[in-house]
């Protein structure tokens, strides 16, 4: 087993090498389900197209086919300009190659959103989508309220074997300076834990984490597709990695009975890597290996 | 049990510390009188009655505006918020605080949230959005846009059970210490209530 230490803000494995920039650590095995992870994008500055460039260059190498945004898409106006400025041009050529967006709502989104045809949210606050084996369920986190809970429960109960993937804006587990939603965490939790929800995704936190499995499921805030918080992480023992010295977002697959991961600074540096085993799997989680500190 | 059933048992409780209160009081009085019923009651009949009248008034200036399938037009979705805003505003031209939130289902409400906020254990109190920064900075005003300078701050889960239930085109969202009565897609403050949440 690798010693873990941190240094300047991320945790780095001994004994890894760096991976050179936009080496894909994804296995890309045939049928598997692949996407981008993508959380609090929708400034509109410099930082947001330089990150969707080098979703680009990864794209190339690793063809996802749909993205999962964490919240925040727009920040600021929602006038027509913004929603170009803010998202149909920084990724023009994903939306052009019929890559989907399916967005979550943050607490800087008009609900209108749900109306807008690319974040495909269907009309609704919250929803369940499926690519291959795996049930994603989109929640509002900013209004979560009985009937949403209610409707929650029963889809996940009616989800079956599939792969369940729960994103949403607000962070359970964070060690970033606001804190996690620990309201939040005293709804859902019990009903992830009780169906089985495979990983948690969320956004918020302009900062990278992953959180070893909390009752059973492990945690990424991917936050930081545009906006930073430098320096925001903090050491934890429930961590198996973060970084903050840059933006980022995530790649993913997901195949048979395993989900593979990698998070990627807007320089194209690899800052974590590994894959964790389904729930259900009922097998031990397969070791998830931090990458090398980013240049 | 399950958390639905624990809010569920919150709200009763924090109502049956209601209705022990106005029996105590009318029992003071006349020993040999008849339980009082539910005192909450009539006032969350009334407060619903008002939304209803709401939402009545609402189908009909949305009937005028039409309804939205999605689109890839953000210029549409725009539009017809903006419409509808207009003509929500100028259908309750005399619209006031408290027209929806009357003093009597303010003070409890009121009750409810601080009752809430009191059980509330430190980590929530300490982490909880609405004590941190990215918040709503405003004075609420009805007939008036919600700014949208301004993040929805997130509604603490805990206290929506407890709430009077709304229509799904209606919202709560806290300002401050306003309770905000909001119409989502127009973006509407329709009512508040002022020292409704503890700061």
């Amino acid at each position: 087993m690798k010693s873990i230490v941190c240094i300047t803000g991320i945790i780095v494995a001994i004994g890894t090498p760096a991976l050179p920039a936009q080496e894909i650590a994804l296995p890309m095995k045939p049928g598997s389900v692949r996407f981008l992870v993508l959380g609090d994008a929708g400034t509109g500055g410099r930082e947001q197209y330089d990150v969707a460039n080098q979703i680009l260059r990864f794209g190339r190498r690793f063809p996802f086919t749909f993205a999962i945004m964490l919240g925040d898409n727009i920040y600021g106006s929602e006038r027509p300009q913004d929603f170009r400025r803010k998202f149909e041009q920084p990724y023009a050529a994903l939306l052009a190659s019929d890559i989907e967006f399916h967005a979550a709502l943050g607490n800087h989104d008009d609900p209108n959103q749900r109306y807008y045809k690319p974040f495909n949210l269907g009309g609704g606050r919250y929803r369940t989508f499926k690519k291959g084996n795996v049930r994603f369920f989109v929640i509002d986190s900013n209004y979560l309220d009985p009937e949403q809970l209610k409707w929650l429960e029963k889809e996940l109960e009616a989800s079956g074997s599939d792969w369940k993937v729960a994103y949403f804006h607000h962070p359970l587990y964070t060690t970033a300076r606001r804190g996690p939603e620990v309201e939040l965490r005293a709804v859902l939790e019990p009903l992830f834990v009780k169906y089985g929800v495979d990983v948690v995704f969320a956004g918020h936190e302009h900062i990278y984490e992953r959180f070893r499995p909390q009752k059973g499921i492990p945690h990424f805030t991917v936050g930081g597709a545009a906006k930073l918080r430098k320096g925001d992480t903090r050491p934890s023992n429930l961590l198996a990695a973060r970084y903050d010295r840059d933006r980022s977002f995530l790649l993913a697959e997901i195949a048979g009975d395993t989900l593979y991961f990698q998070a990627v600074t807007r320089q194209g540096a690899v800052v974590d890597k590994g894959s964790v085993a389904r729930r259900e799997a009922s097998r031990p989680v397969a070791a998830a290996t931090p990458a090398a500190k980013a240049p | 049990m399950s958390f639905g059933a624990l809010q569920n048992r919150g709200r009763i409780g924090v109502v049956a510390g209601i209705v022990l209160v106005a029996l105590a009081a009318a029992c003071k009085g006349e020993p040999d009188s008849k339980p009082a019923a539910d005192p909450t009651a009539p006032v969350f009949e009334d407060f619903a009655k008002r939304v209803e009248a709401y939402m009545k008034l609402r189908e009909q200036v949305e009937d005028s505006v039409g309804d939205l399938d999605p689109t890839k037009s953000q210029a549409e979705i725009t539009t017809r918020a903006t419409t509808l805003a207009a003509g929500l505003i100028k259908a309750r031209p005399d619209a006031k605080p408290g027209d929806i939130f009357t003093t009597e289902v303010a003070t409890i409400i009121a009750t409810l949230i601080k009752q809430e906020y009191s059980r509330r254990p430190d980590t929530v109190t300490e982490t909880r959005e609405d004590a941190q920064d990215e918040l709503p900075d405003f004075v609420p005003k009805v007939n008036s846009l919600y700014p949208t300078t301004y993040p929805l701050a997130t509604f603490p889960p805990t206290l929506l059970p407890l709430l009077p239930p709304l229509p799904d085109k209606l919202e709560y969202r806290i300002v401050q210490h306003y309770l905000v009565l909001r119409d989502i897609e127009s973006n509407v403050i329709i009512d508040f209530m002022p020292n409704a949440v503890p700061v």
